[in-house]
């Protein structure tokens, strides 16, 4: 498919660029993170290579995802979404059990996570379905959407993967929000939200709710997950201004931050660059949210718009929760921080909806042709 | 194509790209805030808490001081022992830990969790519990092997007190063992499970001995992996302490009074140490090192023999005859004796309508005070208590040193009792009598001293006077005490009555005759009990162990300016001359001629049948009388 030139000249620079940096301080942090100091010297385990080569291969999808016109994906939503619906069921039959989760496709040459797909799924369907209008939400319409999101969600939830499955109700939740609500609707909410969550602690696995106990008090378990509570915020707040310095962090040099190189890179990195680091790191992450929304708002037609916005929450939500965490402010989950942490299909993901977005920026012009 | 173009002109919601912007605004705020509270506000904090999180610091034990005697002998080292230390920071399951523990060790699992939890508490963060003071080579093997699978657990060595002859120094060299909560109180620099010095040398002179630990710090890893280990103090040794004591002097002592119970003290007369001070039966020091077991210190406990008792400075006993040179140097003091007038014995004098008896049923005709001395004449004495009085004779023997400490550098002495009248009427609520001046002359009565004291007030007798402090270390100066008040003249004719009783052939001391020596003695006989009739008529023999009396022997000897006090007291050891004085005799031969006299097998094998022999008396007795009656005993005395 032959490119305007044009359509270069279109693309969200800024948000291309904030990513690769985005990206390039990840690797370098996951450098130091997979780094160790050992009896005599220093060594590394792979990880940080492999996060460039997953980059690299991150980098190629998203150009691909930057080729087509994203509006085909209209016509693609549904055939889409059946389609990961099916590979979601056939994870329960044929997937693979790692740490007692199925959550993996054995595709033979790599294994291959649906719930991933699914994630790019729901923000696919859920565009087309909320940019057929523009009214606020009725009850009717938002049992539909929902319906949508809790098909893909309740899956991934029943693998188990919560984390992943609550991502995907959330990406549509966001999507819900931007497009708005009725009043009737957003009243209920109110009042049925905050009653109806209690509830949800008896669905609740028993290492789930112990890391919420622990996150309320993670004194009560100073070795198991109150550990990585109280591991981190020391990781973090010894960095002090201006942060121990390149690979001198000896929190995690000396592992006593667990899981360092994926949920809990950033502590790694405040612990090494400080206030200042971490102040450039947060600022780069709003930037390139930011970004987002300018797409979002200057997108060609409301399908492009709730891409965007998909998109967003995607990343708001990962960063929200991520960084929450790591800073003390939100119970133990498993969810990565996106370009930051280490992970080979999130990488992959990561950048293809960056390319989803940058294909919704460079297209905002095409009428004007 | 046309239809996907066909909502080109609508926007996008405006409360939702507010409602995004928003977000992006209140994530920022709330993490740049959060950031600033944990990175500038609590920054130091955590900063300080990541330190401790990865260095750690270490106590580098140091060696206690060695113990030599005189001669540069060892008698107390330092050998590595294996302890099993559980970090409970670094262990994942403690439960689990401590089954594996106590698989290896075959010991209870409940009893390691209750160790555990007692000690948990008091152990500081990031520090080894021991779990186990003292691994064997095939526990310390097996563990080590497996150590790496088992984060927390942690070898650590230490070093362990050995005794080289433990039995022959215990009560000299005490013991060490865990210092106990009120110790570490006293001393902060202890921890739980540094060793101290509980008795004898090892706690008078801990302070020297211990030393002080180093201190190393070291990086760990999350399993409690050691890296970059750094000294930041060096441990000091301990220091060395040479004692005064001969070990083959000592070893001979306590040879001769295997199977008996009693003491020996052999001190330089110039100096004031100490080459020897036995005392039996004894105990073994690395009992106490390693941890006694309940049954051990039972054993101890309940020995009826007192094996702890360091009896040379803690036990007390009527000095008998010994004594009467502390009379005789009363007398010539007060200047109520006149040396050359002389005393007619018959074998018995009367007080009131008591009878006070000589040992000698003939009596020793004319006595002056060299015969008196020399063939123990009691009726000379009975005479010269009764001239003197309790208040002069009591005042000159606390002038040389009796019913007072040596102030030896050992725990828990005793000063013996040297009584007044003032002390009776409190102790006993009646006034002193005449017959108590009587008794008191011939060593009877209430008096009670320590093989110690005799030993020093001898030395004073050979050397011209002086008191000396007894000394157990070689390098101490020497300290005069006092002087004993009487002139050289005066002085001389005790140190000549020692002489003559060795010398002269009526003498009690003849056996210490040792060619080219001059030796002198005296001999003395503690009566333990009031005897009876039947007991009377009994031979030595078949008295009951505990009713026997104490044997007792003071002796100096002198030779090519070597000049040594000699005091032995043999616990029911019958007579001094026989009880006593083959030790003395033996001693004197090890210091002059270099002899090593071993007593007789025959002699330990009666020694052994007549402790025996208090477990089955013949004839139901009355009960023991006190060591010191209310009512004097009636006196005799043998030799």
């Amino acid at each position: 498919m032959p490119i305007d030139r044009r359509l270069l000249f279109y693309i969200n620079w800024p948000l291309l660029g904030v990513a690769i940096i985005l990206f390039l301080l990840g690797v370098l942090n996951l450098y130091s993170a997979s780094g160790f100091r050992t009896e005599d010297a220093m060594s590394v385990a792979p990880y940080f290579n492999k996060q460039l080569l997953w980059g690299l291969m991150g980098f190629f999808c998203m150009i691909i995802f930057m080729f087509f016109d994203y509006r085909h994906l209209k016509t693609m939503a549904w055939p889409l979404f059946w389609t990961t619906v099916l590979l979601l069921f056939a994870v329960f039959f044929a997937g693979k059990t790692i740490y007692g989760a199925k959550r993996w496709l054995d595709l033979g040459f790599m294994n291959f996570q649906p719930s991933e797909l699914a994630k790019i799924a729901v923000l696919i369907v859920g565009a087309r379905i909320l940019s057929k209008e523009r009214e606020p939400l009725d009850f009717i319409r938002l049992a539909y959407v929902l319906g949508v999101g809790l098909i893909l969600g309740g899956l991934v939830i029943k693998q188990p993967d919560l984390g992943s499955g609550l991502s995907i109700i959330m990406i549509l939740g966001g999507m819900i929000l931007f497009r708005g609500v009725t009043a009737r609707v957003f009243k209920t909410c109110i009042v049925a939200i905050p009653c109806l969550l209690p509830l949800s602690w008896f669905f609740l696995h028993e290492y789930q709710k112990r890391r919420i106990l622990t996150f309320l008090d993670p004194t009560t378990d100073p070795l198991g997950a109150g550990y990585h509570i109280i591991q981190s915020e020391i990781a973090i707040g010894s960095g002090g201004f201006w942060g121990k310095g390149f690979l001198e962090g000896t929190q995690s040099q000396l592992r006593f931050l667990p899981e360092r190189h994926t949920d809990f890179a950033v502590a790694v990195f405040g612990e090494e660059w400080g206030f200042a680091g971490t102040m450039i790191l947060l600022s780069l992450f709003c930037f390139f949210l930011y970004q987002m929304v300018i797409i979002a708002r200057d997108a060609r037609g409301l399908f492009g718009s709730y891409l965007a916005v998909g998109v967003f929450f995607y990343f708001f939500w990962q960063i929200l929760i991520n960084t929450g965490m790591v800073l003390g402010l939100m119970p133990v989950v498993g969810i990565p921080l996106p370009f930051i942490s280490y992970g080979g299909s999130a990488t992959l993901v990561n950048f293809c909806l960056v390319g989803l977005v940058l294909n919704v920026s460079m297209r905002r012009f095409l009428f004007k042709q | 194509m046309s239809d996907l173009y066909n909502q080109s002109d609508q926007q996008p919601p405006r409360a939702g790209l507010i409602l995004l912007q928003t977000l992006i605004m209140v994530v920022f705020c709330l993490f740049s805030v959060r950031l600033w509270y944990l990175q500038i506000h609590q920054g130091e904090v955590y900063a300080r808490k990541a330190k401790e999180n990865q260095l750690r610091q270490v106590a580098i034990f140091s060696p206690r001081g060695l113990i030599r005697d005189r001669n540069g002998d060892l008698l107390a080292v330092n050998e590595p022992a294996y302890a099993l230390g559980l970090v409970r920071e670094d262990c994942p399951d403690i439960d689990k830990t401590l089954h594996q523990v106590a698989m290896w060790t075959g010991l209870e699992f409940t009893d390691l969790k209750a160790l555990y939890n007692k000690h948990r508490r008091r152990v500081k963060p990031f520090e080894q519990l021991i779990l186990i003071p003292d691994l064997s080579f095939s526990q310390l093997a097996l563990i080590d092997a497996n150590k790496l699978r088992w984060p927390g657990l942690e070898i650590q060595v230490r070093p362990r007190r050995q005794y080289r002859h433990g039995m022959l120094l215990a009560h000299i060299l005490g013991y060490v063992a865990d210092a106990n909560e009120k110790e570490m109180e006293q001393r902060p620099e202890l921890d739980l499970g540094d060793y101290v010095g509980k008795q004898g040398i090892e706690y008078m002179l801990e302070d020297r001995m211990r030393g002080a630990k180093g201190l190393s710090q070291f990086e760990v890893d999350v399993n409690g992996r050691r890296l970059q280990e750094r000294v930041l103090k060096h441990p000091r040794a301990g220091h060395e302490i040479s004692l005064s004591i001969d070990l083959g002097l000592q070893k001979l002592a306590m040879d001769w009074l295997s199977e008996e119970a009693g003491g020996v003290a052999v001190m330089d007369a110039d100096t004031g140490q100490l080459w020897a001070l036995a005392t039996a039966p004894s105990y073994d020091s690395n009992d106490f090192s390693s941890g006694l077991s309940e049954e051990q210190w039972a054993a101890l406990r309940d020995n009826p023999l007192h094996p702890m008792q360091n009896r040379v400075i803690q036990s007390v006993y009527p000095p008998g005859s010994v004594f009467k040179h502390i009379i005789a140097g009363a007398g010539l003091h007060y200047d109520m004796l006149d040396p050359k007038e002389t005393v007619h014995c018959a074998g018995q004098i009367k007080l009131g309508r008591r009878v006070f008896r000589c040992w000698r049923k003939g009596g020793h005709g004319k006595v002056d005070l060299e015969k008196a001395l020399v063939q123990s004449c009691d009726v000379y004495f009975y005479k010269m208590g009764k001239k003197l009085t309790v208040d002069r004779m009591s005042e000159f023997a606390q002038a040389v040193g009796f019913g007072k400490l040596t102030e030896i550098r050992l725990p828990h002495e005793k000063a013996g009792l040297m009584p007044t009248r003032a002390w009776k009427r409190k102790r006993f609520g009646e006034g002193w009598q005449g017959g108590d001046n009587l008794n008191m002359a011939i060593g009877q009565g209430f008096t009670l001293v320590t093989p110690l004291q005799v030993a020093r007030f001898f030395a004073g007798v050979l050397n011209g006077g002086k008191l000396l402090k007894p000394l157990l270390l070689k390098d101490e100066k020497t300290v005069v005490q006092a002087e004993i008040p009487l002139t050289p003249e005066k002085l001389a004719l005790l140190k000549n009555a020692l002489i003559q009783t060795v010398d002269n052939d009526r003498g009690t001391c003849r056996r210490l005759r040792t060619k080219g020596i001059s030796v002198g003695g005296k001999t003395g006989t503690a009566q333990v009990v009031r005897l009876t009739d039947e007991l009377k008529e009994l031979k030595d023999d078949q008295i009951p162990y505990k009713f026997r009396d104490h044997a007792w022997m003071a002796a100096i000897a002198e030779h090519e300016g070597k000049r040594f006090a000699i005091a032995v007291l043999v616990e029911h050891g019958l007579h001094g001359s026989s009880g006593a004085g083959p030790i003395v005799k033996a001693v004197i031969d090890y210091l002059f001629l270099g002899k090593v006299r071993v007593k007789p097998e025959a002699k330990k094998a009666k020694a052994r049948a007549a402790r025996l022999l208090s477990l089955k008396p013949l004839k139901p007795l009355k009960p023991v009388k006190p060591v010191n009656p209310v009512n004097p005993v009636e006196a005799t005395d043998a030799n």
